[in-house]
């Protein structure tokens, strides 16, 4: 190991008169390749990981170590020590109380960011705790790469001590999984695990190393791809399917034969970057846009065009919209279940669906489209816009606008304002009075979830986390610590549960460990709030498994036992809005537990399985439907 | 309907899994799955028979692609191709104009020894399940080995490798 033993520091003052030399040399000749500064050097295979992520730019490893990890740990705190720079780490390593939390702190990070986040885990149970933010990421198209230390080679397949199948368990919830066996393809390994996270339609993929190939010496390239011939030839037409002159102008003949036409954006526009093409597209023509639970931000929801959520939960102002438009323009979203529980009457009508997506897949799985597009979303819809401008075309909506502004004016979301008990609706609707949609949100997964989708605006893409396919519990806090170090000067609010926050509770720790300034809000209703709503709704209110009334936990103190200096409790209406801006200011990381009201139930609600016109709205905001003969959805349909 | 799907796929660690996978997480049939390798030692080739509704078939094909290892795929039913299984199987029959049947269903008998022939045959998989019918009429079938189907186009169309 000695005679391996990689000085990075030296390296890394040989790069910079490298790279000196070839900047040199690059004016002289004009056109010459950069080599890498280590091309040749002789590296472990431990180093060798830790220079892939650090050319890939890394500068936050989530992740706890463990005995088939150890040699990669090892390489990091070297390569953290010998490269630090005013005492600042280049690639700090966090650790979480639990794998889990790791792997939802990448996601938070990559979500924030738009970079690809990064775990390390052990083998065997260090790999298994990451298996549901990995099938969460999928779920939700977000890019990581999990690094999982593995037993050696020869011992791979004998029961070994913490050996798990990581291949074979992380294939099934992966956008793909590497098992490094030839210690020759670790260097491109691990390079192409990023390229692969974060191209195409984004997602999780995990290297196994086993720990012998860690341990390993040979010689570093800087350079080098694995060849994925498939999925390189599937990408390359993918991405350089540009919008014919004749596909524009078909687009735009069904927008002029249109007169209330409605985009619908999901969480493909944020992951493409073509937030600001499509405010372009829908401002320019005057489109109106509703975006999914995971769309949230990429168009301005204080736009008088944004409509904000729609679906299950959604408004009904943009449900109803929904309803009434005649052209149907879904842009990165996926018809999923909570937006069309019925896809046949999804948008009845809408005589023209169009569908943009970078997944083929997604194009006629759920709703046909009469008008496609694969492609790179960003640049097909300014391609769209640059036809327009040439061709000068223009749009007149006026109509539909009046009848949009009346919707939203009537249809608008609403609670019981004069109820004593803190309604869940007032303590967001007053936070986001005072963060006015600039700070990034994360949330749990269940009712909180839904009020803070509903009662949050967002300015602008990334300032949304929320476990939207998968619906894990647990993924507030650690996401909230994610995006807090992907975007340090942000303010960052974890919306929790009470059940929620339980799930990942050590991870309140892991935030006063690193000093992050996050804010907790605990919605206390005692209970898993959202599984009570349906067992109220349609198994009688018989509260199998649900209620925690009797439950010990005193969230206080336990915020104060891991070292939160503010930890409060609020009960009372009135302090709602001085306690939210005291706690808001605080400096450090704070926490505030609200006793809401336990009856509060999620508005509107469009059962599963059942077209928008069955939507239930509650006693406080209107209804257009006569929804008094309710339909009851299909037993197994509900889920 | 039945549908042959021909995949190239790499030889990565669990690529076969993630084919196999993809079947059944998403609920899609497998009725034969036949696997060997070409003459580039990277790949192997996949002979899939699967059934479903066109939409189902469109998203299979889809599916399959967006599998990293997956280097191409053809729905051979949709183009015009030949497809062919291999069957090998046991007969015990104690007729002694056994043989002769045998080679009359255009079974080549590979063994013979103690009333037991094992034949072999080649053909359509519908054939093979026909001609498995004729056999119980020269003894029992004790034993049926079969391939799966494997097919490929007519013509120039092949699979595209890189």
């Amino acid at each position: 190991m000695q005679n391996n033993f990689v000085n990075t520091a030296t390296l890394h003052s040989e790069k910079l008169m490298l790279m000196e030399l070839i900047a040199h040399e690059l004016e002289a000749t004009g056109t010459q390749k950069i080599a890498h500064p280590l091309a040749g050097k002789t590296l472990t295979g431990a180093d060798t990981i830790v220079q892939v992520l650090a050319d890939e730019g890394v500068d936050t490893i989530f992740g706890y170590s463990g005995g088939a990890i150890l040699p990669t740990y090892d390489a990091v705190f070297r390569f953290n020590s010998e490269n630090q720079r005013d005492g600042v780490e280049p690639m700090p390593l966090i650790v979480p109380a639990n794998e889990q939390g790791a792997g939802f702190m990448a996601a938070g990070y990559a979500r924030a960011s738009g970079k690809v986040g990064v775990v390390m885990v052990t083998s065997g149970p260090g790999a298994t705790n990451c298996v549901t933010p990995v099938r969460d990421c999928a779920a939700d198209s977000i890019p990581i790469v999990v690094i999982c230390g593995q037993v050696p080679t020869a011992a791979i397949g004998t029961d070994a001590f913490q050996e798990a199948p990581v291949t074979s368990i992380m294939g099934s919830v992966a956008k793909h999984v590497f098992l490094v066996t030839d210690p020759l393809q670790l260097e491109v390994t691990v390079r192409t695990a990023f390229e692969i996270a974060r191209t195409g339609r984004p997602g999780p993929v995990v290297i196994d190393i086993p720990k012998d190939i860690q341990n390993w010496s040979g010689p570093y390239r800087g350079e080098g791809l694995m060849p994925i011939r498939g999925y390189r030839k599937r990408l390359v037409s993918i991405q350089e399917n540009a919008l014919s002159d004749a596909k524009c102008q078909s687009f735009f003949d069904l927008l002029g034969a249109a007169k209330r036409p409605l985009i619908y954006a999901g969480g493909g526009v944020i992951n493409a970057g073509a937030s600001e093409a499509l405010r372009s597209l829908a401002i320019e023509f005057g489109i109106p846009v509703t975006t999914t639970l995971m769309g949230l931000g990429c168009f301005d929801t204080t736009h008088p065009l944004a409509l904000h959520m729609l679906g299950m939960h959604g408004l009904a102002s943009a449900n109803f919209a929904v309803d009434d438009c005649d052209f149907l323009i879904a842009v990165g979203a996926r018809f999923d279940d909570r937006v069309a529980g019925n896809p046949s009457k999804f948008a009845p009508s809408a005589k023209q669906v169009a569908h943009f997506d970078i997944d083929p897949s997604e194009i006629h799985k759920v709703k046909p489209a009469d008008w496609h597009h694969v492609g790179l979303l960003a640049e097909s819809l300014e391609q769209l816009l640059s036809y327009a401008h040439k061709q000068k075309l223009s749009s007149d909506f006026a109509q539909w606008h009046r009848e949009i502004a009346e919707l939203k004016r009537t249809y608008g979301l609403n609670y019981d304002r004069d109820s004593e008990a803190i309604q869940p609706y007032y303590v967001i609707e007053t936070m986001n009075k005072i963060t006015k949609g600039e700070a990034i949100v994360s949330t749990g997964v269940g009712q909180h979830q839904m009020w803070a989708a509903q009662y949050c605006d967002f300015r602008e893409p990334r300032l949304w986390m929320t476990s939207g396919s998968m619906g894990t519990m647990g993924f507030g806090l650690p996401a909230a610590i994610g995006a807090q170090f992907a975007r340090p000067n942000k303010l960052v609010i974890d919306i929790d549960g009470d059940a929620s926050i339980r799930m990942n509770l050590g991870e309140l720790e892991t935030a006063t460990t690193y000093g992050l300034p996050i804010k907790v809000i605990v919605l206390n209703n005692f209970g898993d709030g959202m599984v009570m709503q349906w067992q109220r709704l349609f198994h009688m209110g018989r509260l199998s498994g649900s209620d925690k009334s009797l439950r010990k936990k005193n969230f206080i103190k336990a915020a104060e036992a891991d070292g939160f200096e503010y930890a409060k409790r609020l009960d009372t209406k009135a302090d709602v809005p001085r306690v939210l801006e005291e706690f808001l200011a605080f400096p450090g990381p704070a926490f505030l537990e609200v006793i809401i009201d336990p009856e509060a139930n999620v508005y509107p609600m469009v059962g599963p399985g059942l077209p928008y016109r069955e939507i239930v709205t509650g006693k406080f905001i209107a209804n257009r439907y006569d929804t008094t003969e309710r339909t009851d959805p299909d037993s197994s349909e509900m889920f | 309907m039945r549908h042959i799907i021909s995949i190239l796929l790499q030889n990565e660690a669990g690529a076969l899994t993630r084919v196999s996978n993809l079947f059944s997480s998403r609920g899609y049939n497998i009725e034969s799955l036949n696997v060997a390798p070409t003459t580039d030692p990277d790949l192997s080739r996949l002979t899939l028979v699967t059934t479903g509704s066109e939409e189902v078939i469109d998203q299979i094909s889809k599916q399959l692609g967006k599998l990293v290892d997956v280097v191409d795929i053809s729905d051979m039913t949709g183009e015009d191709h030949i497809e062919r299984e291999l069957m090998m199987c046991k007969v015990r029959s104690a007729d002694s104009a056994a043989m002769e049947k045998l080679t009359e269903l255009r079974a080549r008998v590979l063994d013979d020894r103690e009333d037991h022939y094992t034949v072999e045959f080649v053909g359509g998989s519908q054939e093979i399940d026909r001609l498995i019918l004729k056999l119980g009429s020269i003894g029992t079938v004790t034993a049926v080995v079969r391939s799966g189907a494997m097919a490929v186009a007519r013509g120039a169309p092949i699979l595209q490798q890189a």
